[in-house]
Order: structure tokens, then sequence, then C-alpha cells
């Protein structure tokens, strides 16, 4: 029976994906498990595995085509067989590629692309008709319906010219200045974050360090890495061991906020915010609690080279229960940062920096760090937030015994 | 319609029913009423009360426990010239006189050529919230909307109940007049002077602009009771009443919703195959190009009414929900 691959759903937010290239071409055998495409989704360029063995066939989408998540895109036929001739509906490709794919009804509704999406986007009847009577291309809109859905006012709005074009292509004249369009990774970043910012309340609770006793803990496995030949690990893969360990402490900031109630996550699993071209994407290392630092190092280089070459996984950027986001290498006294839903915090770590603080009682000069934990208030209170600091603060004061 | 304009006298629903049917009786001899309790016995609802006392017990009738043989008797006094409105105390008994309602009024004046008429009027209720349970709560006014030759009417304020019922008794044929019990107590403006509605005339209960409320009887004060809310976070909502199922004034609906280009259609009868059906189909039908959304409906849920009180409002539709879904369908949610 011919099994279907379909354009997958690597996000909760994401409704279309962009194939980036085929790595196999068509009628071309293909093993399970082996590299068949390269999508770039809203937040990184993944590689997607063949969901099983046999031809490459009935390929749909070309390479740079914007498709929406759950639509079928080619098929793995036995040899001989035909692929069929219509797609099948989003729900029959379960078990393939994309055990994340959405019901056709929820699927992608105004897609940017020109023409690709325009096919699958929804649109109400009086909008279809404005759009007609008005001349207005719907393909380069974006709905703003409940569900996405292309509305009267979407279409009247482009028909005054005050609708953006969502298409970057679209918009060739700015009025002032130059346009600079945005990338998936832009967009997503501007809409989750607005998202978060605009529902989750925020609020924030600081808190310095003496960092000597990290550096020293830092120098000792610098000198192991060196002699081993193992990843350098630094102040950041250090404070990820440490932070994952004090969470197992305080579960209920390694929640998440639901309508039902607040869900406890049973994995501790940190995202580091990495900076990449066009915007930040937080890598992620699972059971960070149980990790040892060199593993944390080497996890962590593996997850920044592929960022950065645009060639991340899914899973490597998947399923965070926390983020750590560090900007002391850009000399950063204090930031606050956004939390990145569904987690329900953030640590912002500044640079370390001398600083004459009492030492037993007189001036002395320490290497000071800040921390700002940003926190969702529906998951925990301003007292839990300091108690994980407190916890947080005595383990980088004695990171070996944290450690062990 | 009149009913903006300014009247000073404010009566109940009952009172106005009561008033509408006096003031017929004295108009034309031939007007009587028939049912159980409806003289002596005490009147349902207390809506009658007077009546016997003015009319005499030739006029209005009490009758045995027998809604199939009285209503037959109506059907029978009407085909001869007496204007005959019989009285079912709850909608729900309406089962009992269906063969003589469907196959017999609803039929004579087609079959006899126009030769016969049916110049009788059916009273009866609707309406659940009383705690009567799953056998007096029922609102089943689809059931005779159904049938060609019956016309149905569904007042929402005093004022309409009045106009209403008078054109009802006036009319040559038979009229299914349904009132809603919770709002017998509901007082608003009815002018003493002589008036009718013409069935078939839909009155707009309140002017909007973003999303149009269809609503019948009980629905019409729960569509205003959203719209208040809608108002206060600056959506502004139009409830249309149709008055009548039969005939219906399609145009005034259509109308409505292809300013707003939104629509909700609400009745206290169940959703599935009713009142909300026929009129979001209109709807679909002939302002399809106008719709920015899909039609939505709230009815009675489709169970039998619960007598437990929390779980009889549950089954009927609410302002608050009303709100919800209306604001969900504007964006605001």
């Amino acid at each position: 029976m011919a099994i279907s691959v379909v354009m997958p759903a690597l996000e909760l937010t994401q409704e279309t994906g962009k194939l980036l290239a085929w790595r196999k071409k068509e009628g071309e055998e293909v093993t399970k498990g082996e590299p068949l495409l390269e999508v770039e989704t809203d937040k990184a360029a993944v590689e997607i595995e063949a969901p099983a063995d046999g031809i490459l066939a009935g390929v749909k989408a070309g390479e740079g085509d914007v498709i929406p998540v759950g639509q079928t895109i080619a098929w793995i036929v036995k040899p001989g067989e035909e692929p069929p001739k219509e797609a099948a509906p989003a729900g029959s490709s379960r078990g393939t590629t994309t055990e994340a794919a959405r019901p056709a009804e929820n699927m992608a509704t105004a897609s940017p692309a020109a023409g690709a999406g325009a096919a699958a986007a929804r649109i109400s009847p009086k909008a279809r008709r404005l759009a007609k009577e008005h001349g207005v291309d719907i393909a380069r809109l974006q709905g703003s319906g409940p569900g996405g859905e292309i509305l009267a006012s979407d279409v009247l709005a482009a028909a005054e010219g005050k609708a953006p074009a969502a298409a970057p292509a679209a918009a060739p004249k700015a009025a002032a200045g130059t346009l600079e369009p945005l990338t998936s990774i832009g967009r997503l970043m501007a809409e989750r974050m607005t998202q978060s910012w605009t529902s989750v309340p925020h609020f924030f609770v600081t808190r310095e360090v003496d960092a000597g006793p990290l550096n020293a803990a830092r120098e000792k496995r610098l000198a192991v890495a060196e002699q081993s030949g193992g990843a350098r690990p630094t102040h950041t893969d250090l404070l990820v061991a440490l932070v994952a360990r004090t969470l197992r402490k305080h579960p209920r900031l390694n929640a998440t906020w639901t309508a039902e109630g607040v869900r406890l996550n049973p994995d501790v699993n940190i995202g580091i915010a990495i900076a990449v071209n066009d915007g930040v994407i937080a890598a992620v290392i699972p059971n960070a609690d149980k990790a040892t630092i060199a593993e944390i190092a080497r996890q962590r280089r593996e997850l920044a080279d592929r960022a950065k070459s645009g060639h991340s996984r899914p899973a490597d950027i998947t399923g965070a229960t926390f983020t750590i986001s560090n900007l002391g290498m850009y000399g950063v006294d204090a930031f606050t940062a956004i939390i990145t839903p569904p987690q329900a915090a953030i640590l912002a770590v500044s640079s370390i920096v001398d600083r004459v603080v009492p030492v037993d009682g007189a001036p002395g000069i320490r290497p000071i760090m800040s921390m700002t934990l940003s926190c969702d208030h529906r998951v925990f209170d301003g007292a839990r937030a300091a108690l994980f600091l407190s916890d947080l603060a005595e383990a980088i004061a004695r990171p070996e015994e944290t450690l062990g | 319609m009149s009913t903006h304009e300014v009247v000073t006298r404010e009566i109940t629903f009952a009172e106005a029913i009561r008033e509408a049917l006096a003031e017929e009786m004295r108009r034309d001899s031939r007007v009587c009423i028939l049912g159980e309790d409806v003289a002596e016995a005490g009147t349902p609802f207390k809506v009658l009360s007077g009546l016997v006392e003015e009319f005499g017990t030739g006029r209005v009738i009490d009758t045995p426990i027998s809604e199939a043989g009285f209503t037959g008797l109506g059907v029978g006094a009407a085909m001869t010239g007496i204007r005959p409105v019989v009285d079912i105390m709850f909608g729900d008994f309406i089962t009992l006189t269906m063969d003589q309602m469907v196959n017999q009024a609803a039929k004579i004046h087609y079959m006899s050529g126009g030769r016969w008429k049916v110049p009788m009027v059916m009273r009866t209720t609707l309406g659940a919230a009383r705690r009567s349970a799953a056998q007096h709560s029922q609102s089943l006014h689809a059931w005779f909307s159904h049938v060609p030759g019956l016309k149905v009417v569904l007042p929402s304020t005093p004022y309409d109940a009045k106009g209403l019922l008078k054109e009802a008794i006036r009319h040559e044929n038979p009229v299914v007049f349904f009132e809603d019990k919770m709002m017998y107590k509901m007082k608003g403006p009815v002018p003493a002077e002589d008036y009718t509605i013409p069935l078939g005339v839909a009155d707009v209960k309140r002017a909007g602009e973003d999303i149009t409320f269809v609503a019948t009887s009980s629905m019409v004060q729960v569509a205003l009771g959203a719209a208040d809310l809608l108002a206060e976070i600056g959506i502004s909502a139009e409830v249309v009443d149709p008055r009548t199922t039969w005939p219906l004034d399609e145009q005034t609906i259509v109308e409505s919703v292809k300013k707003t280009s939104r629509a909700v259609v609400l009745d206290e009868g169940y959703e599935r195959y009713g009142v909300t059906a026929e009129l979001a189909a209109l709807i679909a039908e002939r302002a399809f190009y106008d719709l920015d959304g899909p039609v939505r409906r709230m009815g009675a849920m489709h169970v039998p009414i619960p007598f437990s009180p929390p779980l009889e409002d549950a089954t009927i539709p609410t302002p608050q929900k009303l709100f919800e879904l209306a604001r969900e369908m504007c964006g605001r949610s």
C-alpha cells in the first residue's frame, strides 16, 4: 500500500512548511529512516526521514513551495505500484512522517505563498465575493478570522491598500525605507513573543551571585576537556546542569499552564537560547538534570553547529520545559527575557563582572553575575520564585556538591 | 412597527392576552373559548380570569380532559361559522391534537376547493424553566410550522401578544398561537386603542451593525440581554423577531444578515430539524454571499427537559452563552 509523505507539523503553531530540497528523486528507491527531504519550518531547517521503504512517487511539491502542514506532498510505493490519484486526507498519514499532523480542517488557512496557499485558504463567502468585486488577490491575504479565515474586513482593507501583503515578494514598493522581509524564524519569533507577552502575566525576580566557585568549577572541567579532547564546557553548560538539578526540587517552575490546571512536566529539558542569523532559536538539552557537564557541553556544541548551519533536527528544538538565555558574552549587566510558552519561566543571565562587594566585613573584589527569572504568575508566585533562586544561588556557591 | 410609538400604559403579557380575547369576544359574538379549566375551574396560568364572568359559560366552555376531543369540537365548530379559541394548557399536549390539526383543520380549506374555512385559533404554551419536568416543558411549535395549512404565531412582548392574537382570531383559517409560560408576568407598553399586527411581518426589536440575532418568543429576551452585554464591549447586535414562523418574513431576516454579515438563530425548540435549522437554511440560501462566517444556532439541548433545576437551566440558551458565542464570532474572544 502506498504511504503518504506529508508536510510535517513540528511545532504547535506551525501552519506551513517550506520545502527546501528533495534528497531523493522521483522514482528513486528510498530506505526507511534515510533523509528524504529538507523542510524549513517556522523555526529552522530540518531533515525529514523517509517513513518507509519503497520508491518515491507522485511528487506533488517542488523545491521552494510553501505547503500547509498535513498536506500530502509525495508517496512511497512498492515497485510497480501507482501512487493514489487523489491526495488522501491528512488523517490517513498517521504513522508516517507526521505524528503531529493536524486534521485537514485545522490546516493552514492563509498561506503566504502566492499560488500554493490560495487553494487551501479558507475564506468567507462574503469575502470571496468582495475580493472578486474589488479585484483583490486572495492568495496575498492573511486571514483574521477565529481560525485564520479570510474575512470581508481583510479583503476591504486590502482593497483600500491598507493591508500589507503577507508574501514578502509581493511588497515591492515600500513608501519609505527598505522593507526587510520576514524570514520564517523572524515571523514566528514575532508571533510567539507577542502571544506570550500579551497573554502570560510576567513578573521578574533578580538575584546577584558570586560567580567565583562557578569559574573555578569551569576551569577544572576545561582542563579535563583539553586533556580528553572533549567539548570545552562554557558557563552556560554549567548553569544548565545546576539549573536543571535545582528544578528537580522546584517542579512548579518546570511546569505548564493549562486551562484545566498546572501540569508538572516529568522531565527537565533545558532550552538554551542560541542566536542564529535571522533570530534566536532555543536548542534543547533533554533530561539535563541527569546529564554530566561533559555530555551537556558535547550536546550543546552539536546543537549550536546544526542551528547555525540551518540543519536543526525536529528534536533539537522541541520539548524544552525551561529556558536559559545567557547574554553574558555581550557585556550585559542585567536583562529580562520573555517566557516561551508553554514553559512557565526563563532565566536571563548577565556577564560576570568584578565588583567591590563586602567580603567578610571588608570591601573585596568578587566576580558578580546577575540573574533575572521571568515567571508566569498563573503557575507560581514570587515566594516560590525567590526560593528557587535562593536554591540556585546555593548550588552556584557550591557547584561541586550539586554536580557530584 | 408601532412598538416604537410612545405608549405610556403598561400591562402584563397575560393581561394583553386577556384583553385581546375580551375585545374580540365583544366585537364578534361568534368568538368563544373552549378548553380545560378555562371557566369556573380557575383558568390556566390565570390568563383568562374574569372572562367567564363577563361572557358566561355559553361562550367560555370548560371541557373534559380530552385534547383530541375538544380540538375536534373546535375544528367542527369553526367549519360551521363559530370562531373558537381552543386552549391547550401545556404545549406538550398538542401531541394529542395532531390528527385534528394536521389532517383536518389544516386540510379542509384546500380539500374543499376553498368552500370551507376553519377560522379557529389554538392557544397553547411553550418554554422550560418552570420546574415542570419533561412532559410539561417542551417547545413543540416546529411541529405545526412543518404543516402547510397552519399558521404559527410566537409573540415575545405584551404588545405583540395582543395585536397578533386579535389578528389570529379574525383570521379565516387555523392559527396556532404559542405563549411562553415564563413571560406571562412580563410588563410592556400596550396601547388601549384597538390594533392588530399582520401575520408574517417580523419586528426588529433592536437595531445593530455587527451581528444579527434572529430570535423567537422566549429567546427574544435572551437576545436582547446578550445585545446589552455586547454593547459594553463595543459590539452592536441587531435582534430580529420573526413573530410568526409561518408565514415567515424572509425579507427582514435576510436584509438584516446582509447588513451585519453574521447571524445566530435562537429558538427554544430543539435545534435538530427545528425552527433554528429552517431559519439558518433560509439565511444560507438567501444571504450566502454576504456571510462572513457560518450561521450559528442556539436552542434547547437535545434531551428531555430535566426536572432538576440546575440541569433544566443548562438546557436553555442564556444571554451569557449567546454573548460568548457572538464575541467569538466577532473576533473579540
